[in-house]
């Protein structure tokens, strides 16, 4: 744990890597028109597992103070709370859209 | 306690912190309560894409046609480079490299500068068709009475993106500046380290518009 982590290239080039193997991987998805809902499922994943590499390896969290790790899961949460609470109105609206 | 005398050499460190060490750790959790007022200030703008994408799931289907997949695939990968050399930009500053944190902050520059020429051309190609925000649009390809709604949350979304890549842009242009006058190096690297956490965010938040909008079917 410490916040001076030094990454070799090798690590660096080999993230790097493997996110343009996932860009690739979501394009060639997009494309196969999968059935729904698994378009959506599988380019989310896609999604998020580049991003758990950006935040790991790029942005240190691997190594990083644990603190950090915190408020960025808590963003997160909180954003899954707004999301939530949200949805628990529009979805269940009888009058379902507004007029915009 | 209180070890004055630790690396306390940089004359960048300032006398309220305990050391260099103290200094960095509070500059760069600083930096990571930022990063969380900025995933919500994007969440926002998320939770309403979600909202609407429920409500309306065809006219996403439809309207992402509008959107060329290639240059969206062509800016994810060059915004993937650009996170890649400010990776190697702080690798560098910890190994004294000093001429490679210019160089690779340079090449950031490069990639953030053709990301944004990439973003013009799709929006003036856009606004040459009518495809304008909100009550300005005037675009009559998508058989949909609310195609706009797409259209808006499009800008918004990736405007508010341009808007971080811009100021990211002048950030590394100082660091850049920084770097040249010799001020970073592995005792004291703080600014290129927390400019580099603000970019990858930037990045992430492209990795999921990407496939949010180009990537519909």
């Amino acid at each position: 744990m410490s916040g001076h982590h030094i990454s070799t290239d090798k690590t660096l080039l080999g993230v790097a890597g493997a996110l343009l193997v996932l860009t690739v991987l979501t394009v060639v998805v997009h494309y196969l028109h999968l059935p729904n809902p698994w378009s959506i499922i599988v380019a989310m994943a896609v999604a998020v597992a580049k991003a758990s590499l950006v935040a790991l390896f790029f942005m240190n969290l691997y190594w990083d103070e644990r603190f950090n790790l915190m408020l960025f899961l808590a963003s997160i949460a909180f954003l899954a709370l707004l999301v939530g609470f949200t949805l628990l109105d529009t979805l269940f609206r009888p009058e379902v859209i507004p007029g915009f | 306690m209180a070890n004055h005398s630790t690396s306390t050499h940089s004359q960048f460190f300032q006398h309220h912190f305990v050391d260099a060490e103290q200094q960095f750790d509070a500059a760069k959790m600083g930096m990571w309560v930022f990063l969380v007022t900025e995933i919500l200030f994007f969440g926002g703008l998320f939770a309403a894409y979600i909202v609407y994408r429920l409500w309306y799931p065809e006219l996403f289907v439809m309207a992402s046609e509008e959107l060329n997949t290639l240059w969206g695939g062509v800016n994810t990968i060059v915004l993937i480079g650009s996170s890649l050399t400010v990776a190697m930009a702080i690798k560098s500053a910890q190994l004294n490299q000093k001429r490679n944190i210019a160089i690779n902050l340079g090449i950031t520059i490069a990639l953030a500068a053709i990301f944004m020429v990439i973003k013009y051309f799709e929006w003036t190609h856009k606004f040459h068709l009518g495809i304008f925000p909100g009550e300005f649009y005037a675009f009559d390809g998508i058989d949909h009475p609310k195609a706009n709604v797409f259209f808006s949350l499009y800008y918004l979304m990736t405007g508010l993106h341009g808007i971080h890549v811009v100021i990211g842009i002048g950030l590394m242009v100082w660091l850049l500046l920084r770097s040249m006058k010799g001020h970073f190096d592995s005792e004291y690297y703080t600014p290129v380290e927390i400019t580099g956490l603000y970019w990858h965010l930037v990045d992430i938040i492209w990795i999921f518009l990407f496939p949010l909008f180009y990537l519909i079917d």
